[in-house]
C-alpha cells in the first residue's frame, strides 16, 4: 500500500502531468496521419525519452502508443485510409457507416470502446503481472529459452500472410542481434575491425530507419500526393453512447478477453488481436451479412480489442523481458536504459515504479475521450496538411533522433541501412515486426541457451527436465503443429 | 525492385552459407560444446533451409523474371525521388560536422521540399522554421550535441 502512495507521489507531478499530455498529443497527430504508424510514434519519441527521468519516459511512450493506436481509426473512417496497421481490420466497415453519414457513430464507438478496451487491459495487466512474476521468480534459464522460442514463434506465425517470409524476417533480426561483443564468450562476431559494431547495432537508430525511414522513401516515391479532400462533417460523437453500450457489451467483452489475450502471447500484438476479433464477431454475430457495409458491431468489438492487447503486452515485457508487440520492443530497451531491468525482480525492487507505470495506463486511457474528440474535430484541418511538407520534415527528425542515440554519425549510418533494409523488405512482401522481435529477443534467447548449455554441460535433456520448461515446450511444439498443417492444408485445398 | 522467390532464394542460399562459414572461424570456448559460434551457424542453416523452401516456390509458380520493376517505379521521377532522399542522408553524415547541422537540414529540406514541387516560398518558409524548431528542441532542451560546424551558435 505503500508503494501505491509513492506511486501517486511519483506520476501527480507537474513535469509527468505535461509530459504525458504533450505525449498524448504528439501520438494522436501521429497515429492520425495515414502511412505513420503507432510503431513509429513511439520510435521517434525514444531520442525524447533519454533526457526524462524514468518515469515521464516510460509515462510518454504508454500514453503516445495508446492514443496513436486510437487515432489511425479517425483517418480510416474519413478516408478509408487506416492511419495504423491496427485499425486496418475494419477500416472498410468504419467508411462504409461514414458513407451511409454515420461518420460521427463510427467514431463515437472508436473512442468510447478503444478507452474501455485500453482500461480493461490494464486492468487485466495490474492483477495478472504481479501475480505472474512471483511465478516467474522460480523461473532459470531454460524457461526463459522457451518464453523467447514461444515469443518468437508468435511474432513470426500468427497473422503473417507467409510463414516462410516471417521466418525469413525473424532470421535477419536474430543475425543482427548477434553482432558485437555481446554473447556468453565476449568474442567479437560481425564486426569486421569496425570499433563502432563492436557494441552491436544500436536498436534505436535500426528501429527509426526501418519504420520511418523507409515510410519516407515510399511516400518520395509516390511524389507525397495529398489525401482527397475529406467532405464529411463530424456531428456529435457523443450521441448514441448509452445505445451502443447497451446494445454492444456482449461485443466488447469478447473483444475485451480476445485482445487481452492475444496481447499477453509473447510477440504478438494489436493488429493480430484487430483481426482475429473482428473474425470472430462475424462468426458469432447474428447479422453477419451487414458486416462490411457500415455495421458498428464489428467495429465496437474489434476497436475495443487493439487497445486491450495493447495495455495487456506489456504483461510479458515487464515481467519476463520479452517483447508482446513492437511497441513493448521499443519500450523495453527504454527500460534498459532507465535502469529498470524487466523482470520479476522489477516487481520486487521497484513496485512504486510499476504502480505508477499503471497509474499512467489509466490516466492515459481517460484522457482519450476528451484528446479523441478535440482531435476528431481538428480531424478535416490535419488530414489536409500535405504529406509533401510532412515527409521531409519527419526525415530531419529521424535524422536528428538517430543521431541522438549515442551522439554520432554512427546512428545516422545505422539509420540508413535499416531504412534502405525496410524499404526493400516492404517492396517483397516480408513483414518487418518479426525482425524487430528478432533483435530484441535473439540475445535473450541465446544467452539462455548458452547459460543452460553451461550449466548441463551441453544436455541438450535439462531443456525438458523441469516441469514448466517441459509444458512451455509442449506447448510450442503444438503451434509449431497447427502451423505446419494449416499451411499443409491450404496447399492441399489450392491444389484441388 | 522485386525479387521471385528464386532470386530470394539465391540471396539466402549465399548469406546463410557466408555466415555458417564464419561462423566457424570463431573461437570455442575451451571444455564447453557451445560457443559464440553456435547460434550464427544455427541462423545461418535456417536461412540455408528458408531458401530451398523459396526454390521449391519459385519452381511451383513457374517462369517469372529473377528481378522485376515494381509498378511505383515506373512513375516518371519516382526512382530520383528516393535516390535523392538517400543521397540526402548521405550528405549529411558527410558533411553535417564540416558545415554544421542549421546549413545542412536547411539545405536538405529545401531540396526535399522542391522535389515534391512545394512552391519557392512556402519551401523556404518551411524549411527554415522546422530547421529552427528541431535546433532548439534537440540542442537546447534536450541537449544533444548537434554539430555547428561554419555556424555561429543560435541565441537560445
Amino acid at each position: 500500500m505503500d508503494a501505491m502512495f509513492q506511486a501517486f507521489g511519483l506520476v501527480f507531478t507537474w513535469q509527468v502531468l505535461t509530459t504525458v499530455t504533450a505525449a498524448a498529443l504528439f501520438g494522436l497527430l501521429v497515429g492520425a496521419v495515414p502511412g505513420l504508424t503507432a510503431t513509429m510514434a513511439t520510435a521517434l519519441l525514444v531520442p525524447l525519452t533519454f533526457f526524462m527521468d524514468p518515469i515521464p519516459a516510460v509515462g510518454a511512450m504508454v500514453t503516445c502508443a495508446a492514443m496513436a493506436i486510437f487515432a489511425g481509426d479517425i483517418p480510416g473512417t474519413l478516408l478509408r485510409m487506416p492511419g495504423t496497421p491496427a485499425s486496418a481490420a475494419y477500416t472498410s466497415e468504419a467508411y462504409a457507416m461514414t458513407r451511409k453519414g454515420e461518420a460521427e457513430r463510427a467514431l463515437g464507438a472508436c473512442v468510447l470502446f478503444s478507452a474501455l478496451g485500453g482500461l480493461f487491459g490494464t486492468l487485466v495487466l495490474i492483477f495478472a503481472a504481479p501475480a505472474l512474476a512471483e511465478f516467474a521468480l522460480s523461473f532459470s534459464s531454460q524457461e526463459y529459452f522457451w518464453m523467447a522460442m514461444l515469443g518468437l514463434t508468435c511474432a513470426t506465425f500468427i497473422g503473417s500472410a507467409s510463414p516462410v517470409k516471417g521466418m525469413v524476417s525473424l532470421l535477419i533480426g536474430l543475425l543482427v542481434a548477434t553482432v558485437g561483443l555481446n554473447n556468453a564468450s565476449g568474442v567479437p562476431r560481425f564486426t569486421f575491425g569496425s570499433t563502432d559494431l563492436m557494441a552491436g547495432i544500436d536498436f534505436i537508430p535500426a528501429m527509426i530507419g526501418l519504420f520511418a525511414v523507409s515510410e519516407v522513401m515510399r511516400t518520395m516515391a509516390a511524389g507525397a500526393p495529398s489525401w482527397d479532400n475529406v467532405q464529411v462533417k463530424v456531428g456529435n460523437i457523443f450521441r448514441d453512447w448509452g445505445g451502443m453500450l447497451a446494445h454492444y457489451w456482449r461485443q466488447q467483452i469478447r473483444g475485451n478477453v480476445t485482445g487481452t489475450a492475444i496481447g499477453i502471447l509473447p510477440g504478438a500484438g494489436a493488429d493480430v488481436a484487430a483481426y482475429v476479433s473482428y473474425a470472430i464477431s462475424r462468426r458469432f454475430s447474428r447479422t453477419p451479412e451487414k458486416y462490411g457495409r457500415g455495421h458498428v458491431e464489428g467495429l465496437v468489438e474489434a476497436t475495443s480489442s487493439n487497445n486491450a492487447a495493447l495495455s495487456s503486452a506489456w504483461v510479458p515485457a515487464l515481467v519476463f523481458g520479452i517483447p508482446g508487440d513492437t511497441i513493448t520492443a521499443i519500450v523495453i530497451g527504454v527500460l534498459y536504459v532507465k535502469g529498470l531491468n524487466p523482470g520479476p525482480t522489477l516487481f520486487l525492487f521497484n513496485p512504486q515504479t510499476i504502480y505508477a507505470v499503471f497509474l499512467i495506463f489509466i490516466l492515459a486511457n481517460l484522457l482519450m475521450i476528451p484528446l479523441g474528440w478535440m482531435v476528431i474535430k481538428l480531424a478535416r484541418g490535419l488530414l489536409r496538411t500535405p504529406r509533401s511538407i510532412l515527409m521531409p520534415i519527419i526525415l530531419v527528425f529521424c535524422i536528428v533522433g538517430a543521431f541522438a542515440s549515442n551522439n554520432a554519425a554512427y546512428g545516422i549510418v545505422v539509420m540508413l541501412v535499416f531504412g534502405l533494409l525496410g524499404f526493400f523488405m516492404e517492396e517483397n512482401d516480408i513483414p518487418i515486426a518479426p525482425c524487430i522481435l528478432g533483435i530484441v529477443i535473439g540475445p535473450i534467447l541465446e544467452h539462455n541457451f548458452i547459460t543452460t548449455m553451461i550449466k548441463s554441460d551441453g544436455s541438450l535433456l535439462t531443456f525438458v527436465n523441469r516441469p514448466i520448461a517441459a509444458v512451455l515446450a509442449v506447448a510450442l511444439a503444438l503451434i509449431w503443429a497447427s502451423v505446419l498443417y494449416s499451411t499443409f492444408r491450404k496447399r492441399q485445398e489450392a491444389s484441388t | 525492385m522485386r525479387f521471385s522467390d528464386t532470386m530470394l532464394g539465391i540471396v539466402l542460399l549465399f548469406l546463410g552459407a557466408a555466415i555458417a562459414i564464419y561462423a566457424r572461424t570463431l573461437p570455442a570456448v575451451p571444455g564447453q560444446q557451445y560457443g559464440a559460434a553456435a547460434f550464427p551457424t544455427l541462423i545461418g542453416l535456417a536461412m540455408v533451409c528458408c531458401a530451398l523452401i523459396l526454390f521449391v516456390k519459385g519452381w511451383q509458380a513457374g517462369r517469372l523474371p529473377l528481378v522485376a520493376r515494381t509498378e511505383w517505379t515506373r512513375q516518371p521521377g519516382a526512382l530520383l525521388a528516393v535516390l535523392v532522399t538517400i543521397l540526402c542522408i548521405i550528405a549529411y553524415i558527410f558533411l553535417a560536422r564540416r558545415v554544421g547541422f542549421v546549413p545542412i537540414s536547411f539545405a536538405m529540406l529545401l531540396v526535399l521540399f522542391r522535389l515534391l514541387s512545394v512552391s519557392w516560398g512556402k519551401a523556404i518558409f518551411f524549411a527554415v522554421a522546422a530547421t529552427m524548431a528541431t535546433d532548439y528542441v534537440f540542442r537546447s532542451l534536450l541537449l544533444v550535441p548537434l554539430p555547428f560546424g561554419v555556424m555561429p551558435r543560435l541565441p537560445w
